[in-house]
């Protein structure tokens, strides 16, 4: 881990009740859903920033870019020619099994050739140094407005550690975003879509639109006519919009492609969307590309599609699928995370070593009856970094996820956002089940 | 951005209602903690003035349900929550500069709770309020959507106003901004004025006797006056 100079280190952490209290001021919260019940809390953030140096940034940056490159690529293929498939590198089954997989986007072309504009890459750096990428985010990715303006709140609490250390500054990120949103504007006004207040990122939703100059909006403001996307005016009018961010899922985006019961979708969305009057962000039908099985071949995405070795690595993964890493599976489940490709948030990751050996065996069944769902990991022994604990410095397990932005280039944002998990015995990292974050300092040299 | 929807008008409007309504009620709590210095009997005429039944057992009952209890529809703190609960789906046209004043002011009434000095503890809500519209006038470029606070604002004042029998004067100058405020309403929007009740308002306060004798009048024409009917103007 890279050292920062002390004097400033221990102001930013001395005055992490500030921070805090700053954080609570501007609303920084998130929503959780427990029991059946919402629950606005706000986000534990821990001060000690995880610092990344330069030269490890320049790296990390090369290998983003051209992973998403590579993923941007896939999806324009597997919506159109399928060469991928038919050259044998991605088996079909996985194409078309997988939840994200959305037929009705066959054929689709968004402007540009982006699919996903905004991917949110998570990766986690082992004890060695080296970073391996956990997962790839393509669908709604969310996170990038905690270490905003985290940054924001830290340069007011603890000036001199910003002063002493060269620290690329983040809060270009609004205007990144925008940049991104314009390239994919297919003429009208910028608009990000949220489910409402009680969604669990309600607050990045707000405060992005905030900070964009984006209009913020709920399904029912908006409407498609003759397949263009408007939004209703309180005079009675209608504004076009050229853009949509939208924070739902694909399957609730158009009840009359997609879910009919849906009650948060745009009837005829997907319309406007592949006649090219408006620009959809990210794309939908994108899950196909990070779905956890997939995940496996995305190196080979790279070799394929750019003709580059991969620069980042993929933790080691087997897929059950094939018969050899069945074989391996079956052998070492004690000592591997098994995760549910279906599921997301930190929810259906299991570890071996967490089994009865009753457990064990019983899983070891169900991942026989049904290999296709399952992706097996070694566990990386990642890189603790220290949180403030009751103000006692611990070590505790974190990740990172970078977000990468493809507008007229793709570009990684020097900063992004670092989980904790506050549980000393527990990988998960996710808020939804209780983690914090911290901001995440690139080093300009 | 230049597009608002009716579901943000409605609560840009309600945003200024109740910050507004947060406001006098806490004004008014203020001057009636210091009448019942020398008589602690003065709450009742509150409650009178709201047509509220008198359930306290004592004054500070009182005070503490009216200042602090989320419950009581009449509270400053019940104004306070709706005022947030607007405030936050509007970030992105007030800003977070705005809405974190709103925080604070939650922040402050929660931690006033606990004080020995309630009144004094509540001092720096109205700080706090006078920089959430000093920040509202800061950070709004649109004059159309902050005219719809104003309006909410200055409606509720008047109708609070009114209601807690405040000097002919103070109501008349009130009366005065809410029809500029309204004068600048663009056409075919939802806060058009009906014009029958504009007249009965008009007619309420042309005079200070007038004021006197139609008090309840001059409150229901406030009830009704974005009503629908032919003559919107």
């Amino acid at each position: 881990m890279v050292q920062l100079k002390q004097g400033q280190f221990m102001q930013a952490v001395g005055n992490a009740n500030e921070i805090n209290e700053l954080l609570r001021r501007y609303g920084v919260k998130f929503g959780i859903y427990k029991n059946g019940v919402f629950n606005e809390q706000f986000f534990p953030f821990d001060p000690i920033p995880r610092v990344i140096s330069a030269e490890d940034f320049a790296s990390i940056e090369k290998g983003l870019v051209q992973r998403v490159n590579a993923l941007n690529e896939f999806l324009f293929d597997i919506y159109h020619e399928k060469n991928i498939v038919r050259d044998n590198i991605v088996p079909e089954d996985f194409i078309y099994i997988s939840k994200g997989y959305l037929a009705e986007c066959e054929g689709i072309t968004p402007k540009n050739k982006i699919y996903s504009h905004i991917s949110g890459i998570d990766l986690v750096q082992a004890k060695d140094g080296e970073w391996y990428i956990l997962e790839d985010n393509l669908r709604i990715p969310s996170g990038a407005s905690y270490p905003l303006i985290a940054r924001e709140l830290t340069r007011i609490a603890a000036p001199q550690a910003f002063e002493e250390n060269n620290v690329v500054d983040n809060r270009g990120y609004a205007e990144l975003l925008k940049e991104t949103m314009e390239n994919a504007n297919c003429g009208g006004v910028r608009a990000i879509l949220t489910p409402g207040r009680y969604n669990a990122a309600y607050f990045e939703h707000s405060y992005l639109a905030e900070l964009t100059g984006s209009v913020l909006v709920q399904n029912d403001e908006l409407f498609v006519e003759d397949n263009v996307l408007y939004h209703r005016t309180y005079s009675g009018g209608k504004t076009r919009i050229g853009v949509l961010y939208r924070r739902i899922a694909d399957e609730y985006l158009d009840p009359l492609t997609f879910l009919p019961g849906s009650l948060i979708g745009i009837p005829n969305l997907m319309e406007a969307y592949r006649s090219g009057n408006v620009g959809i962000i990210n794309a939908p039908g994108n899950g196909v590309a990070d779905d956890k099985g997939i995940y496996y071949f995305v190196p080979k995405m790279i070799k394929y599609y750019l003709g580059e070795e991969p620069i980042l690595k993929n933790a080691p993964t087997y897929l059950p699928f094939y018969d050899e890493d069945m074989k391996y599976v079956m052998d070492n489940l004690e000592s591997l995370v098994i995760k549910d490709v279906a599921e997301a948030g930190g929810y259906g990751v299991v570890f071996g070593s967490d089994l009865t050996k009753e457990k064990l065996e019983e899983f070891r069944k169900t991942i026989i009856a049904e290999p296709r769902r399952f992706i097996a990991q070694e566990v990386i022994d990642f890189l603790d970094l220290p949180i403030l604990d009751n103000g006692e410095k611990v070590m505790r397990k974190a990740d990172l996820r970078a977000f990468v932005l493809s507008g007229e280039q793709t570009k990684v944002w020097a900063s992004g956002l670092t989980r904790f998990s506050r549980n000393p015995d527990s990988f998960v990292v996710n808020s939804s089940q209780g983690g914090g974050f911290k901001d995440t300092w690139v080093l300009s040299r | 951005m230049g597009t608002i929807s009716l579901e943000h008008s409605d609560r840009l409007y309600w945003l200024g209602r109740y910050t507004e309504r947060f406001f006098t009620t806490l004004k008014a709590l203020g001057d009636l903690y210091d009448k019942m210095i020398e008589s602690k009997q003065w709450y009742k005429q509150y409650l009178e003035n709201f047509g509220l039944a008198d359930t306290y057992a004592d004054s500070k009952l009182f005070m503490r349900s009216f200042i602090f209890d989320k419950s009581n529809p009449n509270s400053a703190s019940f104004s306070l929550e709706r005022a947030y609960d607007n405030g936050i789906v509007l970030r992105e046209e007030i800003s977070t500069v705005s809405l974190s004043y709103l925080q604070m002011a939650k922040d402050t009434l929660f931690k006033a709770e606990q004080s020995n000095n309630i009144r004094m503890s509540l001092l720096p809500l109205e700080d706090m309020l006078y920089s959430f519209w000093g920040s509202i006038n800061e950070h709004i470029f649109d004059d159309e959507i902050r005219n719809i606070i104003y309006i909410g604002k200055t409606l509720e004042r008047l109708d609070m106003y009114v209601r807690l029998k405040y000097p002919y004067d103070s109501v008349k100058k009130e009366f005065v901004r809410l029809r500029k405020n309204l004068d600048r309403v663009p056409q075919g929007t939802p806060y058009r004025y009906n014009a029958k009740y504009m007249s009965v308002l008009t007619e309420m306060l042309v005079s200070e006797s007038d004021y006197e004798q139609n008090s309840v009048m001059a409150t229901e024409a406030l009830e009704h006056l974005f009503e629908r009917s032919e003559v919107l103007v």
